[in-house]
């Protein structure tokens, strides 16, 4: 997977770069508008992290040059102004997401993976499974090493999400918005609180711990490197 | 153009304009009322004349005693004119037939003529005389006419004197005029100036400076009051605002300086890599919470500029708190805390923003909530408001604190520099700017064991089928 970070900020784009090569993919950086176009227009990227406000082009006129030239590679806008305008001008553009500065890196990296996931849904399973774990989502059933686990609606939608997205470090802001569909930033422990409540039924009483807590990042459901 | 003058400026015209017509006026009439004057009395000077005549005529023996009686009588009295004629024929001075037929007779009343012949002003009037048998030759009696007028040049010399020393008494009377209404205008306007000397005194530093309510003449007290309120609101404004400036660069400024410290302090010796994985972490960590706090106040400073709702759509007030119980459900079964909401209303807004509403007060309360109890919402429309009242049981808050309790980065407990929770201390004031952006309010009240915040909305529609 190859992404384009389009930012001026010498900082930010070094950070970028370095944090989603270690996430695994290929990264080519650009630090003003017109290479930025240049590049994008050029194709051979599957997805664009563009800053609205450059040097030379600002992120509005690279988005706009590229999609008329019938380039349609996925953008995601990083601005620093969070008015709803902006907002709204992105997407009407034809942009696939946008982050209000400060993000966590962990939040990028979740929307990025989530607009490389579209378009190549395919079959949806209907069983998900790591290791010993199975979430049944048409029958709504958890079963860990063959026994049945019992889940409130929102936990199965919790270990849903991470079972969906697992390796994925997923923060705090995305699972609320996700699972709850609260769309702030809540200033409670509500989610530390609900992981531990589905740990001690999905993990405690079984080996290996599968859902993991990145400090500072957020969670993770993935089996552990000494279990593999 | 008009509008642009001053105030003095234009008071001292309208006073001056206004003194000129009257005294212009008084003019006219004193001149005019003179040359009247001097018409009535050269009628009784020519009717007196007139008499005079007579007598000569009727007693003159002969012709000549009358030429030389009435020569007398002409000369004796300057620029008086006199004709005399026996019907068509001249008896004595003028024979200009004109003369004659111009003048209105005596005895109709009538006002003296008035003419110019050469360089004389000349007013008259005709008389027909009685004329004694002895001078009538022949024995025929004809009438006999006078026409008698008189030179009014000194009237004129008079009149023009007086009209001229009017106009230069008007000139300088309107011109006085104008001074005094200049220096009335100022005098009357002196309280705006005093009023516009306070208002330069005013400044950031100086906000305490206030208008000359009593001092002032009545239309401008309202203005002063006006002013006055304004200044009080800008200084409130104003405080809160410096307040709120130091409160921040405080709460910057301890976690950043935590940061630096540990920072500093993990590079001073090298460590093994799990340290600064940890140290990292907290950092972390602690970069978020500043984050949310930056991110916070950018939603405040927006949403107390009056800014419009992003969406605007009817919203259940029930489902909302149901969603948000669902939320925190997990951390209320933590404490043992019970979550109940009763009433259904819908209102108008943005789901989001009140969302966030509601679930600022609901952390708050489950922050503050001991174990075991109980935290109820209830919702109403009582007349044209609608109500949403959270109550917990719980220490309470002290009376003195309440009214800053919505101010933003009040901590009830002082002493608690680094809250227990990764909180902002913006959740209220956030409540409560999203609140004002709906055109609502929020209000607070506790009393010993129990505290309660509202939320009242404008409008708003009852419901009795509660969802589930």
């Amino acid at each position: 997977m190859k992404i384009l970070i389009v930012e001026d900020e010498p900082k930010t784009g070094d950070y970028l770069r370095q944090g989603l090569r270690e996430a695994g993919f290929v990264v080519d950086l650009v630090a003003n508008g017109t290479d930025g176009l240049h590049h994008a227009s050029e194709g051979g990227h599957d997805l664009v992290i563009l800053d609205v406000m450059l040097p030379g082009l600002d992120g509005w006129q690279v988005l706009q040059g590229m999609r008329s030239r019938g380039q349609q590679t996925p953008v995601l806008f990083l601005t620093a102004r969070d008015q709803v305008e902006d907002r709204v001008k992105g997407l009407e553009l034809g942009a696939d997401d946008y982050l209000v500065k400060p993000f966590s890196f962990a939040e990028l990296l979740a929307r990025v993976r989530t607009i490389l996931r579209r378009g190549r849904s395919g079959m949806e399973a209907t069983t998900l499974v790591v290791a010993d774990l199975e979430l049944d989502l048409l029958r709504r059933r958890v079963s860990r090493g063959g026994k049945r686990i019992d889940l409130t609606a929102k936990e199965f939608g919790l270990l849903e999400l991470l079972m969906r997205r697992q390796g994925e470090v997923l923060p705090r802001t995305l699972i609320a918005s996700q699972v709850w569909d609260m769309n702030f930033d809540s200033d409670t422990n509500v989610i530390e609180v609900a992981m531990r409540r589905l740990r001690t039924k999905v993990d405690d009483p079984f080996e290996p711990r599968l859902i993991q807590t990145v400090r500072g990042m957020g969670y993770v459901l993935e089996v552990p490197e000494d279990a593999r | 153009m008009l509008s642009r003058l001053s105030l003095t400026a234009r008071l001292t015209a309208f006073y001056t304009l206004v003194s000129a017509a009257v005294l212009v006026g008084m003019g006219f009439l004193v001149s005019n009322a003179t040359g009247r004057h001097f018409v009535e009395l050269d009628r009784d000077y020519l009717l007196d004349k007139i008499g005079l005549v007579q007598q000569i005529v009727r007693e003159a023996p002969s012709h000549e005693v009358l030429s030389a009686r009435l020569d007398e009588l002409v000369d004796s009295h300057r620029g008086l004119l006199i004709g005399l004629r026996r019907g068509d024929e001249p008896v004595y001075g003028h024979e200009d037939p004109l003369f004659f037929a111009r003048l209105p007779g005596a005895s109709t009343g009538a006002e003296p003529a008035s003419w110019r012949l050469g360089t004389q002003t000349l007013r008259g009037l005709s008389a027909q005389l009685e004329a004694p048998s002895r001078l009538q030759p022949g024995g025929m009696v004809h009438p006999w006419h006078l026409s008698i007028a008189v030179d009014t040049v000194h009237h004129a010399h008079f009149m023009t004197d007086l009209q001229q020393t009017l106009a230069l008494y008007l000139l300088g009377a309107i011109l006085l005029s104008g001074l005094l209404g200049w220096w009335a205008a100022r005098r009357g306007l002196a309280p705006l100036r005093v009023m516009k000397e306070r208002a330069m005194g005013v400044t950031a530093q100086k906000l305490d400076q206030r208008m000359p309510v009593e001092a002032v003449p009545l239309e401008l007290a309202d203005l002063a009051h006006s002013l006055n309120t304004m200044l009080d609101r800008l200084q409130s404004a104003f405080v809160r605002l410096q307040d709120f400036s130091s409160d921040l660069a405080h709460e910057l400024r301890t976690p950043i300086n935590n940061l630096l410290t540990q920072t500093q302090v993990s590079l001073a010796q090298k460590r093994e890599a799990s340290a600064y994985q940890d140290i990292l972490a907290s950092n972390a960590e602690e970069f978020q919470r500043l984050g949310r706090m930056v991110s916070d106040m950018l939603f405040l400073a927006k949403t107390e500029n009056g800014i419009e709702l992003p969406h605007r759509e009817s919203i259940s007030l029930h489902q909302e708190t149901q969603a948000l119980f669902e939320f925190y459900e997990a951390v209320a079964e933590d404490k043992h805390i019970r979550l109940l909401v009763t009433g259904e209303a819908r209102v108008m807004g943005d789901r989001l923003m009140i969302r966030r509403a509601i679930g600022n007060l609901l952390s708050n309360a489950l922050r503050h909530s001991p174990a075991h109890a109980e935290v109820h919402v209830t919702i109403e429309t009582r007349g044209d408001v609608t109500r949403l009242c959270l109550s917990n049981s719980g220490p309470g808050i002290p009376p003195e604190a309440l009214p800053r309790l919505f101010d933003r980065f009040f901590r009830v407990d002082k002493s608690r520099s680094q809250p227990q929770s990764d909180g902002t201390g913006l959740g209220l004031s956030i409540t409560q700017a999203i609140m004002a952006a709906h055109g609502g309010s929020v209000s607070a009240h506790s009393e010993d064991g129990s505290t309660c915040f509202c939320l009242v909305f404008p409008g708003g529609v009852p419901s009795t089928a509660s969802p589930v």
